[in-house]
């Protein structure tokens, strides 16, 4: 009896125990190029929506740049080959981090005009403003709220943004201005959604990669949000934005032109609309690629940017005088609203 | 007379707790003793880890371990089985280029074994455990998916090889276990799913999964040699012992293997549950 149990025990291990280990690319310049191109192949969400939008063929990027990771000797030149070939992706969550530091890509926004200055926004946030947590308030002469979101870095709190909405409670309208944020926490831009509105409302989907295939997706599970248990603002709000206007911003722009009262005005966002997840070559070199791609309602992609509802940008004239053109058009479209409201 | 019934009935009552006292004795002697030996012991880990969720690639690195375990005689099947509890944790450092990786892993294991006596000095053991192992492996500089957590149960063969031997007018023991786990469920995020996704949206759908050999091929061996000390009648031993933990996982493409070897060392104490003048009667559960 324990002769049979312990060959059973060992039976089960030989046949069962074999041996589950990492990728056996080698650290090399061209072990590390095609750890990085697999790593691509089998991760990135957006190969279907990029051959789409720009006709990439990714079996063609690795044939381009492997000769020259085959030549390479030089971990700094390694670097810029590597860098060069996510370029090929045109998306700004894929970057390469090495000590010599990151590549990006920037065309996403640098390819478009500003629409933003800090100078002007001076000659309107003045020097009262108020700031909580990283966003910048005040209120214009004419009774419109302005408040100034950089990022979406910073951890909001129900306080933080309670405050603020109190702080502006005699405000008719709010301008809500993001341009330049480049994103953060997606909790962050959920949580200050969540302060305009009274109900919950689904605003998206969300799915993620089930298999190495460029086309294996989980099916789209919807998105939600659930109104914030501090302050609400149910008055107009004008949310601007430009091409900085990237990641978990974009998806606060998903969010908002989704709910009444709310209009998008200035230049359409950058994008960015996967959530990215990140891994490492065999050199220890991170890398940081879309993984969780999240759809409109419509299930439509928002990787490549969301149109304002009003497309407007800073004219060369207002630049030269310091105004910002996209704030004025904010402006009038409230009293714009406001006036059409007495009218009936 | 009287006075007579009375002394009779005074030395009667004080005679009672003294008799009830053999009576207990006596009782004692015909019930088997209870014996349980207990160990704790400290370790270094060598770590060799992977989790095609974080990375692709090994991180190695060193840990420290400690473990507890109780190993007894069990009350029931007329003492004839054997009862192991196993608490285990690890907390190990791990690198790969300039890349950090914490590990954090508890398992405590509860296991019952029928011995078999094949030779003098020497038994074999054999029975089944239940696992449970819970922790994480933490990459601080992946953004979204930092960590990837540990959570399983599974139900496992196990086995042990226990041999006596004298060294020097003293009894030295060698013992080596085995545990296979064949049939359990664990945690298991799907290939490209975030924890936001699951914690954060409650997208939480088919994250546990069944397991068995054919997708969790793993294993653990533990080698120990218990050295007896001229302490309390040879009821403390030092332990040194060697352990290859052998965790590997291939579900949803995610593969993980989390390999640690850890040399230990501690004390193992033999407790006995009986009353004194029954250690005379010294053996082990071993």
């Amino acid at each position: 009896m324990p002769k049979k149990i312990l060959t059973y025990l060992f039976i089960t291990q030989i046949l069962f125990t074999g041996c589950i280990d990492g990728e056996e690319f080698d650290n090399s310049c061209n072990g590390n190029f095609e750890a990085l191109w697999q790593l691509i192949d089998e991760r990135y969400c957006f190969f279907a929506q990029a051959q789409e939008e720009f006709g990439l063929d990714w079996n063609a990027v690795h044939d381009k740049y492997k000769p020259m990771a085959d030549t390479c000797r030089d971990e700094l030149i390694l670097f810029d080959i590597l860098g060069d070939m996510l370029k090929e992706l045109r998306d700004g969550h894929v970057n390469l981090t090495s000590m010599f530091g990151t590549s990006y890509y920037w065309d996403w926004h640098l390819q478009h005009p500003m629409n933003f200055s800090d100078s002007i926004q001076r000659n309107y946030l003045g020097t009262n403003f108020r700031q909580t947590n990283g966003i910048k308030y005040t209120t214009f002469p004419d009774s419109i709220g302005y408040a100034y979101v950089e990022s979406f870095s910073n951890n909001f709190s129900i306080n933080n943004l309670t405050l603020m909405l109190y702080n502006l409670r005699e405000c008719k309208a709010l301008i809500l201005d993001i341009r330049n944020n480049g994103g953060g926490m997606i909790t962050s831009a959920e949580k200050l959604a969540s302060s305009f509105i009274n109900e919950e409302i689904h605003y998206g989907y969300m799915q993620h990669k089930t298999g190495k295939g460029h086309n294996d997706f989980s099916a789209p599970e919807p998105l939600y949000l659930e109104p914030s248990e501090g302050a609400r603002w149910l008055r107009p709000v004008v949310v601007l934005t430009n091409r900085s206007v990237y990641s978990a911003a974009n998806h606060f722009v998903m969010i908002m032109r989704e709910l009444p009262n709310v209009a998008i005005i200035g230049d359409s966002t950058g994008g960015g609309s996967a959530l990215p997840l990140n891994s490492t070559l065999p050199n220890g070199w991170r890398v940081r690629l879309s993984a969780c791609p999240t759809l409109d309602l419509k299930h439509q992609h928002t990787e490549f940017g969301i149109a304002p509802d009003i497309k407007v940008d800073i004219t060369s004239e207002d630049w030269e005088k310091g105004r910002d053109t996209i704030i004025e058009r904010a402006k009038t479209l409230i009293f714009d609203y406001y006036n059409k409201k007495e009218e009936q | 007379m009287r006075k007579a019934l009375l002394i009779a009935i005074t030395l009667a009552l004080l005679a009672t707790p003294a008799m009830s006292r053999v009576r207990h004795i006596v009782t004692d002697t015909i019930i088997p003793e209870r014996i349980v030996v207990k160990s704790s012991l400290f370790g270094i880990t060598l770590l060799n880890n992977l989790d095609t969720y974080l990375s692709n690639y090994n991180h190695k690195g060193l840990g420290i371990n400690f473990s507890h375990e109780n190993f007894r005689d069990a009350r029931t099947g007329n003492y004839r089985w054997k009862y192991q509890t196993l608490f285990n944790a690890t907390l190990g450092y791990a690198t790969l280029g300039n890349n950090i990786q914490y590990t954090a892993l508890i398992s405590q294991s509860w296991s019952g074994y029928h011995p078999f006596k094949v030779a003098k000095g020497l038994t074999l053991l054999a029975g089944a455990q239940i696992q449970f192992e819970g922790g994480a492996l933490y990459n601080p500089a992946n953004g979204n998916n930092p960590a990837a957590a540990k959570l399983r149960t599974a139900l496992a063969a196990t086995g042990m090889v226990i041999y006596h031997f004298p060294v020097l007018r003293s009894e030295w023991i060698a013992r080596y276990q085995v545990d296979i786990p064949l049939a359990g469920v664990m945690f298991a995020p799907e290939f490209g799913q975030s924890y936001y996704e699951i914690f954060g949206l409650g997208h939480a759908k088919g994250i546990i999964s069944f397991t068995h050999p054919g997708n969790n091929p793993s294993w653990r061996h533990t080698l120990s040699l218990d050295i007896p000390m001229r302490i309390k009648r040879h009821s403390t031993t030092l332990r040194i012992s060697y352990t290859a933990d052998i965790y590997q996982s291939r579900i949803n493409s995610i593969d993980c293997h989390i390999y640690r070897h850890t040399f230990a060392l501690g004390f193992a104490r033999t407790i006995f549950k009986i009353k004194r003048e029954n250690r005379m009667n010294n053996h082990s559960p071993y």
